[in-house]
């Protein structure tokens, strides 16, 4: 399934590009997010909360940044387990400059497995695509004002 | 014979238990020291399994055991295919109770935890530890066998579970010389069978008498016994199988399944007795499914409508794995039934199983005969719309006319007997077919059209003769038993081989006993489906229990009638030739005055005072029964249709069922067979389908996007018949479990794509959904 969605910052390239590697705000602004802890050279372990239709669970899984050329772009690879099942997915980023601001373009694929796979799979796209959308207008909020 | 209780819609005596929810099932038996079992599935269509650490779940509060593959080396063999084609390169691959190194679909076993009670097991079942390596998948059964597909087992090949051919006539020539030709591809898609009892195994094996008592939702409990004892290597004379109460099945509890080996794994390991029942997912995950077969098919036919050959090439997909029967219901349940009703000089069909990464498919109400009829019947109206004929007209020309005793088909079978231009004129004249077309030619209604729908079919049932079971590879017999038991008071017992789960044989059966000696019907029990308990028997499927187990029965009580003739004869002081015989009564020929009744007769003989020289003691017999060819149903459906143009919405406004199942024991439960029957096959039509996604997940996995027929979905059922017996047949009955859906879903089918026509939409892929069918029409458009 692909997830796709285009934000824009008030913000340079720079300053939007260093918000987007801040583990602590990514780990902030990503809804249900418990805990985000290194593992390794831009690879993280990552405990989420999710709900999907009626299936609430928790997974426990790794996100990684791949390819980074800053300020412009990078791969971000995502695996994730739990009970309801598994997540894995990976999407390519780009910045580019936009009126003064930054325009970030998310492209990407999203496949499910177990019970969300079974009973969720109608709502995963909008799912994804509603967190998506959390997770940017939170991190333009923290640009907009600083924590 | 008496017609007052053979024929007679006396209610089923199996309903008030089942409607007042009362009856017992597998899950409803409790025993002391009794675990529960949670099975662990794969979430993954298809990957290696790297490595398994169940060491967490197994510390967890409850649990009792955990196992996987390797705790089952050398006490579990692999899951056996019982259906071993012949001349068709069959290749069986192997299905561990519990997975080895690779899952193969959603929902292939990988783990089994046991704990004291269901709770435990499924929360502890989530600390399991499972490290998946995910391979590609594949699905559609025709892109598995091509180069290049996912491989899903090594020593299989392009993932060919067999090829098989039926032929007959010369088909080259049928094709050379042939006036007109029609084609179409169809897609029998994926369906997911939904019996309302999921499946359910209690398993109770004595550590210190090594003998395992096993209930199991099944429908043919000694097959069980007899598959059990090879795979979990305990004799069969010390397993006792008991289907209990068995809450629906389809064929899809034919089927004998891993879950099943591995619950009584765990008993033996533990000497406890281990429930596992199934949860509403795993049921759609891993209960075996139904059809999925792309067919492309041929006919050709002169210019007068005559049908001169059929030539198809079918994909069916086995799934992972080949489960019990699967290898003969897209074969010989399927390419031996291409001639229809019909008289079809040259045939010939190749027929491709292949493995693919979905649940594994199996026999499915009609096994293999819904999709020979679709076929065939979707043929005859795409030669009618060719040649401008009426559907009708077409078929008229084609059918096999009336015959009693014997008709050779191309693909070798003999029918038994049959009247399909009655079948076919009775359901014209009910539904005023002229009429309902005069009304279609003036025209769509507000973007309404109108469309008819036909079917006729004929299927194989009363599953057969011993001999050809050998033949065709079924590793087992197919014949039935029964045992007939007058107590003192001339109360009786029937024990039967075969194991009902809903037909209602515990009504029908004890009519054919009160029919054969006047007892009555309320004073006959009927047991089955207890294996120590039971004669043998092979089960319950091909609509066999009565066409097979009820000769077998009728036979017994003729035995038991003749033995009581004797004793008559001697309490009268009359010579047995001067005997006769009425409703219950036996008496010297023009003296009915003077009589024996069974009852009388049962008294004596039990209490064997005064026997005849040389007669035992007892009332009692027994017949083990194996029919001499299948028996042939048959009948016509006819399907009323309107369908909005605007929003694709299908609305079936009338449909109208004849089926011949020849003499009907009870015609309140053949209409009740035959309803369900019809509603299964038009749900196949127009809403369900087992829908995966690209990677092989089973996106259709509950019943909020599996669409199952609903009553306010569906007309009244018009219910017709003929009746023609079968020559062969003690009793003449053909059975009728399946006859319902082999017609209906082509019959709805041909009605939408008729109403169509006028659009220019000529095929549709089922099931045709407003979404589908909206889109056909804007396509046709243009």
């Amino acid at each position: 399934m692909n997830i796709t969605g285009s934000y824009t910052f008030d913000a340079p390239p720079q300053a939007v590009w260093d918000l987007l590697i801040d583990i602590d705000a990514v780990a902030a602004c990503l809804p249900g997010c418990e805990s985000m802890d290194p593992i390794g050279d831009n690879k993280y372990r990552v405990v989420l909360t999710m709900g999907i239709a009626a299936i609430t669970g928790r997974y426990e899984g790794t996100v990684e940044m791949r390819d980074l050329e800053p300020p412009c772009s990078y791969r971000l690879v995502v695996e994730g387990r739990g009970k309801p099942g598994f997540v894995t997915g990976g999407g390519a980023i780009s910045l580019t400059a936009s009126d003064g601001g930054t325009r970030v373009t998310v492209d990407g694929t999203v496949q499910v497995g177990g019970t969300i796979a079974r009973v969720g799979q109608r709502l995963i796209g909008s799912v994804a695509k509603m967190m998506m959308d959390r997770f940017f207008a939170c991190l333009q909020q923290r640009l907009t004002h600083p924590a | 014979m008496s017609t007052r209780i053979f024929g007679s819609g006396i209610r089923r005596r199996e309903d008030p238990r089942l409607i007042t929810g009362t009856a017992t099932y597998t899950d409803d038996l409790t025993l002391p020291r009794m675990v529960h079992a949670a099975m662990l599935r794969s979430p993954h269509a298809h990957a290696r399994i790297t490595s398994i650490d169940t060491s967490n779940a197994a510390a967890a509060a409850g649990v009792v055991a955990v196992y996987t593959h390797a705790d089952t080396v050398g006490a579990l063999q692999p899951t056996p295919c019982a259906w071993l084609l012949p001349d068709s390169d069959l290749k069986v691959a192997t299905y561990h109770g519990l997975a080895k190194d690779v899952v193969r679909y959603v929902g292939d076993l990988v783990a089994v935890l046991v704990a004291e009670d269901r709770y435990a097991a499924e929360d502890a079942l989530e600390l399991i530890e499972v490290d998946y390596e995910p391979l590609p998948a594949v699905i559609d059964p025709e892109q598995a066998a091509k180069d290049g597909a996912p491989q899903l087992h090594d020593e299989i090949p392009r993932n060919q579970a067999f090829h098989w051919t039926v032929a007959g006539g010369d088909i080259d020539a049928a094709f050379e010389q042939a006036e007109v030709v029609v084609s179409d591809r169809i897609i029998q898609q994926r369906l997911i069978p939904n019996a309302m009892e999921t499946r359910a195994a209690l398993a109770s094996y004595t550590t210190a008498t090594g003998e395992l008592t096993l209930w199991n939702t099944t429908q043919n409990p000694h097959i069980v016994r007899f598959l059990m004892s090879g795979v979990c290597g305990l004799g069969e004379d010390k397993i006792r199988v008991v289907a209990p109460e068995v809450g629906g099945g389809f064929g899809s509890k034919l089927a004998v399944y891993p879950a099943d080996f591995v619950t009584v794994f765990c008993s033996m390991r533990l000497g406890r007795p281990v429930k596992w029942t199934e949860t509403r997912s795993e049921n759609y995950q891993a209960t075996t499914h139904g059809r999925d077969h792309v067919q492309q098919v041929e006919l050709a036919a002169k210019k007068d409508g005559t049908i001169t050959g059929l030539r198809c090439t079918v994909y069916a997909g086995m799934g992972a794995y080949l489960s019990t029967a699967a290898p003969g219901i897209p074969t010989i349940l399927h390419g031996l039934m291409l001639s229809g009703p019909y008289t079809l000089p040259a045939v010939k069909e190749d027929v491709y199983g292949t493995y693919t990464n979905g649940t594994p498919v199996d026999a499915y109400r009609g096994a293999g005969r819904p999709e020979a009829t679709f076929m065939l019947e979707r043929m005859m109206d795409l030669l009618a719309a060719e040649l401008e004929m009426d559907p009708v007209d077409v078929r008229k020309k084609n059918l096999i006319p009336k015959f009693d005793d014997g008709h050779e088909v191309i693909t070798t079978l003999s029918y038994d007997s049959g009247d399909y231009p009655a079948a076919l004129d009775k359901v014209l004249a009910h539904a005023d077919y002229a009429g309902l077309r005069a009304t279609q030619a003036k025209g769509p209604i507000n973007g309404t059209y109108l469309g008819l729908g036909l079917a006729n079919y004929v299927e194989m049932c009363g599953l057969g003769p011993s001999q050809v079971a050998g033949a065709i590879g079924f590793q087992g017999g197919l014949w039935e038993s029964a045992i007939v038991r007058f107590h003192p008071s001339g109360k009786v017992h029937v024990f039967i081989g075969a194991s009902p789960h809903g037909q209602g044989e515990e009504t029908t059966f004890a009519q054919i006993v009160s029919s054969e000696l006047g007892v009555d019907p309320n004073d006959v029990k009927v047991f089955h489906g207890d294996t120590d308990m039971t004669p043998m028997g092979w089960g319950t499927y091909g609509s066999r229990t009565t066409a097979v187990g009820g000769a077998a029965l009728a036979l017994t009580a003729r035995k038991i009638r003749d033995k009581a003739k004797v004793i008559a004869a001697h309490l009268l002081e009359a010579a047995v030739e001067d005997m006769d015989y009425e409703d219950g009564k036996f008496f010297v020929k023009g003296a009915p005055d003077q009589h024996k009744t069974i009852t009388d007769i049962a008294l004596m003989a039990n209490v064997a005072w005064n026997m005849p020289e040389g007669v035992e003691a007892g009332l009692e017999a027994s017949t083990f029964y194996d029919p001499p060819n299948f028996t042939f149903p048959f009948g016509t459906h006819l399907a009323v249709v309107e369908v909005e143009a605007e929003t694709g919405v299908v609305t079936l406004t009338r449909y109208i069922a004849l089926d011949d199942c020849g003499p009907q024991i009870n015609p309140v439960i053949v209409e009740g067979q035959v309803h369900g029957g019809v509603v299964q096959g038009i749900g196949q039509a127009l809403w369900e389908e087992a829908v995966y996604d690209e990677g092989g997940q089973l996106v259709t996995g509950s019943m909020l996007d599996y669409a199952l027929p609903r009553a306010d979905m569906l007309p009244d059922i018009e219910v017709l018949s003929t009746v023609t017996p079968s020559p062969h047949h003690p009793i003449g009955v053909k059975g009728v479990g399946e006859a319902g859906t082999i017609g209906s879903t082509v019959a709805v089918y041909n009605a939408v794509i008729d109403a169509l026509r006028p659009l220019g939409v000529t095929s549709i892929r089922m099931p045709l959904t407003p979404e589908r069918v909206w889109q056909a029409i804007q396509q046709a458009k243009g």
